[in-house]
């Protein structure tokens, strides 16, 4: 009898929890938005989050997905609303699936002809991305110049794992789609590239090599924080110029090295993409005008970037003690 | 060393028949050094056979088919899950907080008394103040869904299977591999079929945790004695009223201890379902892992802990056949009743069963006016229903008292002021402390000359030589080995199907993967072996180390797998050793309960005349207790290598390498074809390590006379 008296507690208050829930408000002006995997990205993820929940009343459900073209096709097909600062040259998929000119400062930047299942504006970031060596290292060698002279001094960036070869602390996660061994193979120069698995692994693989003084061979883009404590030097590597066989659908037929990806990577205007059906939703127009208009700067997101990276505020904290000391954003409001 | 593991146990068995076996094994050993060294490179399949065989393309184009044709069904169920789950989040996240802390405790209290409420204030209040309370909102949505949808279904086909012996024999086979696989492989074709985010994640979760409530239910119904539905019948019921009204409340109790198994496997999947994007705790741990920081990952895993303790409690609690509110003065409320002979005890007590009295007295008080007026009121009608009512409200004044409070925060929120979210200035997170603390560990030269020892020593010793062997070593050889053996320990049968999987695995182009994949599987479960073995000795004898080894045991099979990444990741940073370690810290508990039960369950009269006859503890432990305990450690080692397998797919998070990093790879570049290849590999390695080692086992079994 008793047990069955607690039964009923148990189910009742189920019930009767549902009962308010049903009553409950249910929001309607409700997003999804994939948080990139690396820093800077993080950040302007956040900046357009903080925007639209704080000031445009929406609801981001903000999922951690890995950033490659499983992405775009989480998105073309409706499963995540939109994701934050691609980078146009890494980006594989958005040749095949924007279909809209890319705009950036009044200014055509680029022009795709995909079949239309993403939608892409600029964020206002501009990135730039080559190999670094420490500056001590290129003080010590005057003698070297770029990424040609790599192989002369490859001792010296060798490590136990990769043998005679030099190492190049390579693009952490796969799905950016860097080409690392591929580029290092088809300039010949005879490094080992490493993948290892983030941002955060590889920057303390570096940090470790800065502080000890060894010479070493670092993936890196701008803006980041790693610049701000450590003096680092690009290699230049060729300038960037696009392989249109280089694609899954040529079973990546390489040009050679003509072009990508034996050169450096593009000045990448990045972008926010995301799922037009979901966007052409009268409740998220204002989602899209606030897309159309945003433009975040270098210099704020590198300013953030020292604040999280080396004085260890979350990435939220430091969205909102930009958005708080600052009107830049009011611009951008629908 | 797949071979030298396998075959030192085969020769340990045979050497009492002769020396022949022993030598020819150490021969191929040797024979298998040798040809491992006249590779120039890691041994692949011939190239016409990986061209030939483009699995990941047959995958990838039959993606292509069901996207068109199937998807657009699995889309719209994912949907209504989606719309669900949504309602559900939004519920726990708009409300207040204190609302929610209550709705989890009242029931809590009812069903566990003061210990149970205690631990779930704990765990409710631990969420806010470690700053993870939405992130704890949207775990419990997700499982709080999963579960009710699982028993939903589970229970209904557990009846079937109890009612039809063919629906159960076919559905037998089907649950045996549900079971069977690890949990990461349900979430691939959920993302496929159902999208990312909450949907998928509740769909895999379903799949992953019916198993135990089909069958419970199954087993509940079949128990119940057949004298008792033929009295049914004699009197005249019908089928259904047989089923409802006899089988199923009899079977109740087996139901409900299935639900505890899917509410505990459920909390295991939906964590891990933040790798196709589910929110919640397992996503904040995740994260962590990712930025390295060892304090939020720590305290995520916390969250997750007590959430698990506390169902599991409470689902035990609530499925007890008695009442746990202490009802008289003699019982203690929080610790156990034997410490009643302290008087120190009877002082801690004394206060709580006051305020239990109080709290009692105050809200039966308001129930009975409550009632009492209500009983007036309707009396005006109809005397019958106003007594009736009351007397119902009476006998229940828990539930209605409850209610009440719940209604009472519900009113003082909406309109005397907003509780809101939990309060900042409670938060007592020590995240920046566990990191400071981990990272001054990680700057203190000796610390890290030690940790690095360590480390090198396993790389150079251990994990790059056996990764050679097995790379380097032909693959023909490597299969010949592996399907002698699974002829020579379970038969022909399985040795064509060992020769079948293995040739599948090089076809696709990942062997050598596979290859790198048990080699760390291997030398972890040895070194499980090596670390185990002692500890269960030691635990086996002593009654205290056994109760503390116990708790951190039940903790340790209670986190999420992933979660083992963090302490790894403290002290040793990234790469493959610190992916072989987490594995041996997530797949050692098996090994030794498993010692601990083969050693104890030893019958005393053995190891009493072996006393009588002089033999010393050593003695007796080797020559007595470990010959009859191998059965047991032979099933440990069954449980430790799935568990390993288990592992190999997250950690390529902290630096692993082999078949787990070809899931991820193919995941991030969105090729099916690729992270499936790779995902049934593992399953396929799994699944002919097992086999062996449970035909192995009975083997010794059968042996031993047991």
């Amino acid at each position: 009898m008793k047990n069955s008296l607690f039964a009923k507690t148990f189910a009742a208050l189920i019930l009767s929890s549902f009962l308010v829930l049903s009553a409950g408000t249910a929001n309607a002006k409700r997003l999804t938005a994939a948080v990139a995997d690396w820093t800077g990205g993080e950040l302007t993820c956040q900046v357009a989050v903080a925007i639209l929940e704080e000031e445009l009343g929406y609801r981001v459900d903000r999922i951690e997905f890995a950033s490659g073209t499983g992405l775009w096709e989480a998105i073309a097909a409706g499963d995540i609303d939109f994701a934050c600062e691609s980078w146009p040259s890494y980006a594989e998929a958005d040749d095949v699936m924007v279909n809209m000119n890319l705009v950036y400062d009044g200014e055509v930047v680029k022009e795709y002809s995909g079949d239309g299942s993403v939608d892409a504006y600029t964020s206002g970031i501009i990135g730039m991305s080559d190999y670094y060596v420490p500056k001590y290292f290129v003080d010590a060698n005057p003698d070297f110049k770029d990424w040609s002279d790599l192989n002369k001094y490859k001792d010296q960036f060798a490590t136990p794992e990769t043998g005679s070869k030099g190492r190049l602390i390579g693009c952490p996660v796969a799905g950016w789609n860097c080409h690392d061994q591929k580029r290092l193979d088809l300039l010949g120069i005879d490094f080992e590239a490493s993948e290892l698995g983030t941002e955060v692994a590889a920057l303390a693989e570096a940090q470790g090599a800065y502080d000890r003084g060894e010479a070493f061979l670092l993936y890196l883009w701008e803006p980041h924080f790693f610049f701000g404590k450590n003096e680092m030097v690009g290699v230049k590597l060729p300038a960037y110029k696009y392989c249109d066989s280089f694609t899954e659908a040529n079973n990546w037929q390489d040009c050679g090295t003509a072009a990508w990806p034996a050169t450096g990577w593009d000045k990448d205007y990045t972008m926010n993409y995301m799922n037009p059906e979901v966007m052409s939703k009268p409740e998220n127009a204002e989602a899209v005008a606030f897309f159309k208009k945003m433009a975040f700067s270098n210099t704020d997101q590198a300013k953030m970037l020292v604040r999280v990276g080396d004085d260890g505020l979350s990435v939220e904290e430091a969205v909102a003690e930009w958005k708080n000391s600052t009107d830049e954003w009011k611009a951008w409001l629908p | 060393m797949a071979l030298t593991q396998d075959t030192s146990l085969l020769s340990s068995k045979s050497s009492t028949q002769s020396l022949i076996i022993p030598g020819l094994i150490f021969a191929a050993i040797l024979a298998s050094i040798w040809l491992a060294f006249q590779g120039e490179d890691v041994s692949e399949f011939p190239v016409f056979i990986t061209d030939a065989f483009t699995f990941t393309a047959w995958v990838n184009a039959g993606e292509d088919f069901l996207k068109d044709n199937i998807k657009v069904y699995t889309r719209m169920v994912a949907g209504y899950v989606k719309d669900l789950y949504w309602m559900l989040e939004d519920f726990l996240l708009d409300s207040s907080w204190v609302f929610i802390a209550a709705l989890l405790l009242i029931p809590s209290l009812a069903f566990g008394g003061i210990k149970l409420g205690f631990l779930v204030l704990f765990g409710t209040m631990y969420w806010g103040m470690v700053g993870l309370w939405d992130s704890a909102m949207e775990t419990l949505a997700l499982m709080g869904l999963s579960v009710f949808l699982s028993v939903a279904v589970g229970v209904i086909l557990g009846i079937f299977c109890a009612l039809s012996d063919r629906f159960e024999r076919n559905m037998k086979p089907a649950l045996d591999i549900m079971q069977v696989m690890p949990a990461f492989v349900y979430l691939i074709p959920a993302m496929f079929f159902f999208g990312i985010g909450g949907a998928p994640a509740i769909l895999a979760t379903m799949i992953y945790s019916m198993p135990p409530i089909i069958r419970l239910t199954n087993l509940g119904i079949r128990q119940v004695p057949n004298e008792t539905v033929e009295t049914a019948t004699a009197f005249g019921s019908s089928k259904s009223q047989i089923l409802f009204k006899v089988q199923i409340p009899l079977a109740l109790p087996s139901i409900m201890m299935g639900v505890n198994q899917t509410i505990m496997m459920a909390l295991a999947l939906v964590v891990l379902a933040t790798f196709i994007g589910a929110q919640g705790l397992g996503s904040d741990i995740w994260v962590s892992i990712k930025k390295l920081e060892v304090g939020a990952a720590l305290e995520g895993g916390i969250c997750v802990l007590l959430m698990a303790i506390m169902f599991d409690r409470f689902g035990k609690a609530a499925s007890r056949e008695t009442v746990t509110l202490p009802s008289d003065s003699q019982k203690f409320y929080l610790l156990p009743q034997t410490w009643d002979i302290y008087p120190i005890a009877r002082q801690v007590e004394k206060p709580l069963q006051l305020i239990h009295f109080a709290f009692a007295f105050v809200f039966s008080s308001v129930i009975r006016i409550f009632s009492f007026i209500l009983n007036s009121v309707i009396s005006l009608f109809n005397k019958d229903y106003g007594s009736a009512i009351a007397q119902f409200i009476n006998a229940h004044y828990f539930f209605f008292s409850g209610l009440l409070i719940l209604i009472g925060i519900v009113y003082y929120d909406a309109n005397v002021a907003a509780i809101g979210t939990f309060p900042e200035a409670w938060n007592l997170s020590i995240r920046e402390e566990i990191s400071a603390g981990v990272k001054s560990l990680v700057v203190n030269d000796t610390f890290i000359s030690i940790t690095k020892t360590i480390r090198s020593t396993v790389v150079i010793y251990l994990l790059r030589p056996f990764d050679f062997y097995l790379t380097y070593l032909p693959y023909w050889f490597t299969i010949g080995a592996l399907v002698l053996i699974s002829w020579k320990s379970v038969g022909i049968r399985f040795a064509i199907i060992t020769a079948i999987l293995l040739a599948f695995i090089g076809a696709c182009n990942i062997w050598t993967e596979a290859m790198i994949t048990l080699s760390s599987v291997l030398i972890s479960v040895l070194l499980c072996f090596v670390i185990g073995v002692p500890i269960g000795i030691l635990a086996s004898y002593s009654k205290r180390f056994q109760n503390i080894n116990e708790v951190i045991l039940d903790a340790m099979q209670t986190l999420p797998y992933f979660c083992y990444l963090v302490p790894v990741l403290m002290f040793f940073g990234g790469g493959a050793f610190s992916a072989l370690l987490a594995t041996i810290i997530y797949s050692i508990p098996p090994i030794i309960r498993l010692t601990v039960l083969g050693l104890s369950q030893v019958s005393s009269t053995y190891s009493e005349v072996s006393k009588s006859f002089g033999g010393t503890t050593i003695q007796t432990l080797n020559k007595i207790k470990f010959p009859l305990a191998v059965p047991s450690l032979v099933m440990g080692f069954n449980q430790t290598v799935m568990m390993a397998f288990a592992m190999q797919i997250v950690t390529p998070l902290i630096g692993g390498k082999g078949l787990g990093l070809e899931v991820f790879n193919g995941l991030a570049r969105s090729d099916t074809g690729r992270a499936l290849a790779a995902g049934i590999g593992i399953c396929l390695l799994a699944m002919i390590i097992d086999r062996i080692s449970l035909a192995w086992t009975k083997k010794q079994r059968d042996a031993l006379g047991l």
